[in-house]
């Protein structure tokens, strides 16, 4: 039998670029199916519409959405379409994947994160379930992602700490913000341990790629110089400069065909012109992100899997996760500061990089034990100023505000005062209730069904976001700022998702085994976030990367 | 543009400067700035003397009018702004066709009230009808779009046609980031094929 590709990969961010760049540089042919188009830093400008505003680097909603299921105030599950809602959970349908957009924020996850049910006992409600791997297998893969994706920090020990095998990061802290010293300062007073936020920006050139250049439009904005470690710029453009990887960008994947054995034959996709394809690979990767992974599984049915790949006992899209917790800010105001200081905390450009582990485990009776916890993370408010002006684009009334009323609060929002936030970042414990589906009625342009996500949380998840939050609050009172509020909700960051086709050693209750290859599918693995059992309580990018690079080596052999 | 009141008119103002000739290296950087956008700000295009373009360019003055040190609508080149948005080749239409059915509405609305066209009603008169048409859903939704696509041209990359030479950045401080758009790769010419979406 001849193929046109050893290997296939379904997508190309964070869990797509590690195999592609691995496999091609071991001598395997390789091509990469991207849904979107292959945006490069010459596409990328600080563009706020672009970035933000206009579904540049996502689908248009009424092409292709989801249905989000959600309690109503009765108790019952109701869906309701994206395109209706507005809320919009797509991440970045581009070559690289929403690597390209985030903020490159990335902690590893601990030792205690790969057997949190032995670690921690059960909970009523949630299908905790350790891993079955070690911190100890991954740690290598972590270390290596440091300087194959480019990750800058400085390590700082702390009671938290998880162990590394290398002394330091590869490359020094990204520039940081005034305010940090003045977080470090606050912090040390309430006897907590600020820690240097490790990143995934370059703060010195490496080959192509420019260092930052500290425009302070991170987040969101696809990097103009490289900087920024997305699987497109860190490995896939290397993984085709080995001339043994192809990527085909608008090229949607809509299933996967199987053959009477059950082994994957070819992925079937439309191309741009909405003309179906079809391409054939000795082994097949999928890495579409969690939601669009489950959707893509239970859409390709075949001979030997009735339900859906990977599905014969019914786990694919179960056990979702997002990430848990919420959020805090704080009002600095400019005429309370002297000139000095206003002055710094006006400074746009370099990162604020601070966050506190140190509850990432609680051990508290007022608690009820020993529990997971989470982690910390400070940021000033996004730069992007229509999204700013447009909060005040309504009054407390809900009435439209025009004229001079408008044009006073605009001046006064934007040059009176900075505020400073942070985020919590929990496990949002795997539930029943949170889980991919396919749609039984609403169905994206090529007329497939569209993925239908329930987004259920656990309570437990609320109790350790306030456990968190009362003392994260603590820091933005000790830096003296004003009208302070915070919030801990079980609405999911649609961008935080990972979870679905959980490994593990038991097939009836996971998907993928210990290697990250189906059970019941011999020639097809998962290497974007689906893998998850539980997700920790740090953003997934850095754990993706570091198994994408794991698995590559299983497949490499 | 009243020539009268406050010291000299955007126009004398002009003249001025350009009378400077080379002089005008000694002036400030902001100054330079204000020179270069005056041939366009302040004024409404050729276009906007005809409705929908007339109608809606009012209604963006009412909404952001300019004062002692504000940029209004004109000066924010909104109308342009506008226009580039909704008849940009990646836009689906709808918005347009909302926007212009809403110059019938409101215009059918100010003859029924005042026997005249909203264009030459005086400013007390207009607030009261915009705050009326605002009890509907129709027409708070028509006056919201129509204040997004303000705040948009007051903010967005002045390679939109609005926001003139940063004149939004500058009156509310703002430091925008780097490297900003080319006319070439501008939302609706990046990737392919893309097309139109306004996000909440």
């Amino acid at each position: 039998m001849t193929y046109d590709f050893d290997i296939c990969i379904v997508g190309s961010g964070a869990g797509g670029g590690p195999v592609a760049l691995t496999l091609a540089e071991a001598g395997y042919s390789v091509v990469v199916l991207e849904k979107g188009p292959w945006l490069k830093e010459t596409d990328f400008y600080k563009d706020e519409l672009a970035c933000c505003r206009r579904s540049v680097y996502t689908p248009e909603l009424s092409d292709e959405q989801h249905v989000i299921e959600d309690l109503d105030s009765s108790g019952h599950w109701v869906g309701e379409a994206t395109a209706d809602s507005g809320w919009d959970f797509w991440n970045g349908n581009c070559v690289g994947g929403s690597s390209n957009f985030m903020s490159g924020f990335f902690y590893r996850l601990k030792p205690r994160d790969f057997h949190l049910l032995s670690e921690f006992g059960p909970i009523e409600g949630a299908n905790i379930a350790d891993w079955p791997i070690s911190y100890a297998d991954l740690e290598p893969y972590y270390t290596r992602v440091e300087t194959e994706v480019g990750i800058s920090g400085a390590f700082v020990d702390h009671p938290q700490a998880e162990p590394r095998s290398t002394a330091d990061f590869p490359y020094p802290p990204t520039l940081e913000h005034p305010v940090s010293g003045q977080i470090d300062k606050a912090c040390r007073e309430l006897g907590y341990h600020p820690l240097p936020t490790p990143r995934a920006v370059l703060s010195r050139a490496k080959d192509q790629r420019r260092s930052c250049e500290y425009s302070g439009y991170c987040g969101s904005y696809g990097c103009s110089s490289g900087a920024k470690g997305s699987a497109r710029a860190a490995l896939l453009d290397r993984a085709v400069a080995t001339g043994r990887c192809e990527i085909r960008p608008h090229s949607k994947v809509y299933r996967l065909a199987s053959d009477a054995k059950g082994k994957v034959t070819a992925a079937e996709y439309f191309d741009v012109d909405g003309e179906q394809q079809t391409v054939t690979a000795k082994t097949f990767v999928v890495s579409c992100q969690a939601v669009e992974t489950s959707r893509l599984l239970l859409s390709s049915t075949g001979p030997m899997h009735p339900d859906g790949l990977a599905n014969r006992y019914g786990q694919v899209g179960r056990n979702l996760l997002f990430s848990a917790g919420g959020s805090g800010t704080g009002d600095f105001v400019y005429a309370e500061m002297s000139a000095k200081d206003a002055d710094a905390m006006k400074t746009r450009g370099p990162f604020v990089n601070r966050g506190l582990q140190d509850w990432y485990t609680l051990d508290d009776k007022a608690f009820g034990g020993r529990a997971k916890g989470g982690t910390v993370d400070f940021l000033l408010r996004h730069p992007n100023p229509i999204g700013k002006a447009m909060s005040v684009k309504w009054d407390d009334d809900d009435r439209l505000v025009w004229g001079q009323p408008l044009q006073k609060q605009l001046k006064s929002l934007f040059t009176e005062s900075q505020y400073l936030r942070y985020e919590i970042f929990c496990d949002w414990l795997p539930t029943d209730n949170c889980f991919v589906g396919l749609d039984a009625s609403v169905r994206d342009k090529w007329q497939t069904p569209v993925a239908k996500v329930r987004i259920g949380y656990h309570e437990h998840d609320l109790k350790v976001g306030r456990y968190i939050n009362e003392r994260a609050v603590k820091v933005l009172d000790k830096m003296g700022a004003k009208n302070i509020r915070s919030s801990i909700s079980g609405s999911p960051p649609q961008n935080l998702v990972a979870g679905g086709c959980r490994f593990g050693n038991n097939p009836e209750t996971s998907v993928l085994d210990a290697d990250c290859r189906a059970h019941d599918v011999e020639n097809l693995y998962v290497t974007d976030g689906s893998f998850m059992p539980t997700g920790g309580s740090v953003p997934y990018t850095w754990t993706i990367y570091a198994n994408a690079f794991r698995v590559a080596e299983i497949i490499r052999g | 543009m009243s020539d009268r009141g406050e010291g000299i008119s955007r126009r004398e103002f002009l003249n001025r400067i350009a009378l400077l000739g080379s002089l005008a290296a000694c002036y400030p950087v902001a100054v330079i700035a204000q020179k270069r956008l005056q041939p366009e700000a302040g004024r409404l295009p050729a276009w906007c003397s005809e409705d929908p373009w007339k109608t809606l360019a009012e209604v963006q003055q009412h909404l952001f009018p300019a004062s002692d040190g504000v940029p209004g609508a004109s000066d924010i080149q909104a109308v342009v702004y506008l226009r580039n948005t909704i008849e940009n080749p990646a836009a689906d239409g709808e918005d347009k066709e909302f926007l212009f059915k809403g110059v019938g509405w409101l215009n059918e609305l100010a003859q029924k009230q005042t026997q005249k066209p909203f264009a030459v009603l005086d400013e007390q008169q207009r607030e009261m009808l915009l705050r009326e048409i605002e009890q509907s859903q129709a027409g708070r939704n028509w006056l919201s779009l129509l204040l997004t696509y303000l705040l948009e041209a007051l903010l967005a990359d002045p390679v939109y046609g609005g926001n003139p030479d940063g004149i939004g950045w500058t009156w509310l401080e703002h430091l925008p980031g780097y490297p900003a758009p080319p006319r070439d790769k501008s939302w609706y010419k990046l990737g392919s094929p893309v097309r139109y979406q306004r996000k909440a």
